[in-house]
């Protein structure tokens, strides 16, 4: 009873005190407002251009193509045209683009992942010599950029004859995606307590069991977490799919936006729904990956 | 002697009476890494070699016939070809200007940030859209906000605001490519600023504000400091990628600004013939120029 008043009396002075000191470093009015158009700047030039995006996909092209452009449009000028347009499947083979995009980046996220859990773990784990060279090595991966290898590996491609194939671009990104995964993962696995994996040890499992039966189902979040931004590489990845890619059956989301924008003149309203449609399965994601936000984003992009 | 499948999935092999668990464990490391290191290998270190080789070649369109030797007959070419040159200059203006851009642009909105204000979550969120979206639907959406007739960017600022005579277009220029990179990698820089801004101790700044420190002395003096390190990386990090940077260029403008990786791509995938070969020599020579600038950048700059 007694310790109780205590506590709360404290918890209410501890409170009362941090009011005060913020009333003591509450900046002038000027300043705040300043502080507020400065963010509302930023907001606006960072989101203004999804505005306009999906304005422009829920429009018709009257709208669009008027001699004045206009910020907003009104309610009767909305509509859904772009969209049946992109889904009616007499123009573009959009769904199937959407489709391929989503089977590539599926399996070539699951297998990249598959390599990198074994190989992340073993440089973050245990010891022998040469371990720092892998975990250098895959911060070296940082400079060979898509662009400096596209010869020599889409001449290896040419050579195994997986040109023109899902084969082939499975391979390529479930291979770039396996530094991400070692990065990631490698970092995870460190911050998981050793004791936790010692005990198992002591417990008589293997080493191999301990991976299985403790770290595996102990990171399952940062599994998932890596595994979609393994995915997200995929689904965005552009280089490597236009020139391995040529059939248009096999194109994903990238190569199609592009073929249908350069394929007829002025289809902005079909382009904009279609990258629309290419975005909210991004944004789906983030919001599931805010907590590895910072890790995950650090690594960069593939090209 | 029989190890069963069983055994050897567990990790328990006929060699356990002989090994030590150390010994154990290395092996174990070996063998869970070797996979990676294989298939990075082969797409990394082979490749790296197997373009050395390419760029002193000829490669064929018809993938039957083996590349033909032809020495440095394609650096030769390189050195008098006036493309690479207006791609070699634009790239460094590009990979400067927008490292500069978006570098400065995410410390000043992590100062922003700084302290946590009503809804900051949201915002963060907001202003990290532009390097989270999709690369092909914020490219295209910046061709259409910026398209020469319709594109209700020109209109405002030509038609509004006549800032510049009607019939330019302000969109296929080195300009607006930095500005479109500075724009959407400067959340990167934000993102990675913000957490080290977070955690300088509002203290310091207190002490500096009693002891009569103004704004700007408070910035040079703790601020800057405090990010040095995080800044350098920051900087780095986006060069390289700068640098090295392909499809964010191409699909907003094409090949109307060429810079080096543009160059890589038309010579090697998109003319008539194309010629692999002389585009494996320019890679090369982005590899070793990047390797250069990183290692110069390193040593002498940031005095590591």
């Amino acid at each position: 009873m007694f310790t109780k008043i205590i506590t709360k009396t404290s918890q209410a002075v501890s409170s009362m005190s941090r009011r005060l000191r913020r009333q003591s470093i509450e900046a002038p009015l000027w300043e705040r407002v300043g502080f507020f158009l400065t963010l509302g700047l930023v907001g606006f030039v960072s989101v203004f251009p999804f505005y306009w995006m999906g304005v422009t996909s829920f429009v018709d092209e009257a709208w669009l193509y008027q001699r004045t452009p206009q910020l907003v449009p009104a309610v009767s000028d909305l509509s859904l045209t772009n969209y049946q347009t992109l889904f009616g499947a007499e123009t573009v083979p959009f769904v199937q683009y959407f489709l391929n995009s989503l089977f590539i980046g599926t399996v070539s996220a699951a297998l990249g992942l598959a390599f990198a859990i074994f190989g992340a773990y073993s440089f973050a784990r245990l010891e022998y010599p040469g371990r720092w060279i892998f975990s250098r090595g895959v911060l070296v991966n940082y400079m060979f950029a898509g662009i400096l290898l596209v010869i020599p590996i889409f001449q290896i491609l040419v050579t195994l004859g997986l040109v023109n194939n899902r084969l082939g671009i499975i391979v390529t990104h479930f291979i770039f995606v396996i530094p991400l995964g070692l990065y990631l993962l490698g970092n995870y696995f460190r911050s998981i307590p050793k004791e936790i994996e010692e005990a198992g040890l002591m417990d008589g499992y293997s080493r191999i069991e301990v991976i299985a039966r403790i770290t595996i189902p102990m990171s399952k979040p940062a599994i998932v977490a890596t595994y979609m931004y393994a995915f997200l590489l995929s689904w965005n990845e552009y280089l490597y799919a236009s020139v391995i890619l040529r059939d248009q059956g096999l194109y994903t989301l990238p190569i199609g936006i592009e073929q249908l924008q350069y394929a007829f003149e002025n289809v902005w309203g079909d382009v904009m729904a279609a990258s629309v449609v290419t975005t909210i399965p991004v944004l789906i994601i983030f919001l599931y990956l805010q907590k590895y936000l910072v890790e995950g984003l650090s690594f960069g992009n593939m090209d | 002697m029989s190890t069963s499948f069983r055994d050897w999935i567990a990790g328990r092999s006929v060699f356990d009476r002989d090994m030590t668990i150390k010994q154990k464990e290395m092996l174990l490391g070996y063998v869970l890494i070797l996979p990676s290191v294989l298939l990075v290998g082969a797409s990394l270190v082979y490749p790296v070699a197997y373009n050395i080789y390419l760029s002193f070649t000829e490669i064929p369109v018809d993938p039957t016939q083996s590349p033909e030797w032809v020495g440095l007959a394609n650096y030769q070419a390189l050195v008098s070809d006036p493309e690479f040159w207006e791609a070699v200059q634009n790239t460094l203006i590009f990979t400067f200007f927008s490292d500069v851009g978006a570098t400065a642009l995410g410390l000043g909105v992590a100062l922003l940030f700084r302290n946590k204000f009503r809804g900051d979550g949201i915002m963060r969120g907001l202003v990290l859209l532009p390097y989270i979206a999709p690369l092909i639907a914020i490219a295209f959406t910046w061709r259409w906000l910026l398209q020469p007739t319709y594109g209700i960017v020109p209109h405002l600022l030509q038609d509004v605001l006549e800032l510049y005579p009607s019939g330019t277009n302000i969109r296929e220029t080195l300009g607006m490519v930095i500005l479109f990179d500075t724009w959407r990698y400067f959340p990167f820089a934000f993102l990675l600023i913000l957490a080290r801004v977070r955690s300088i101790p509002n203290e310091l700044y207190e002490a500096a504000k009693i002891d009569g420190a103004g704004r700007v002395a408070r910035f040079k003096d703790i601020t800057l400091p405090e990010l040095k390190f995080v800044l350098a990386a920051v900087f780095l990090l986006r060069w390289i990628w700068n640098f090295n940077v392909f499809s964010d260029v191409w699909l907003f403008v094409g090949n109307n600004v060429p810079i080096l990786g543009t160059f890589v791509y038309v010579r090697g995938f998109n003319t008539i013939p194309p010629n692999q070969g002389y585009a494996a020599a320019v890679a090369n020579l982005m590899v070793i120029g990047l390797f250069v600038m990183v290692i110069g950048y390193v040593k002498y700059f940031l005095d590591w």
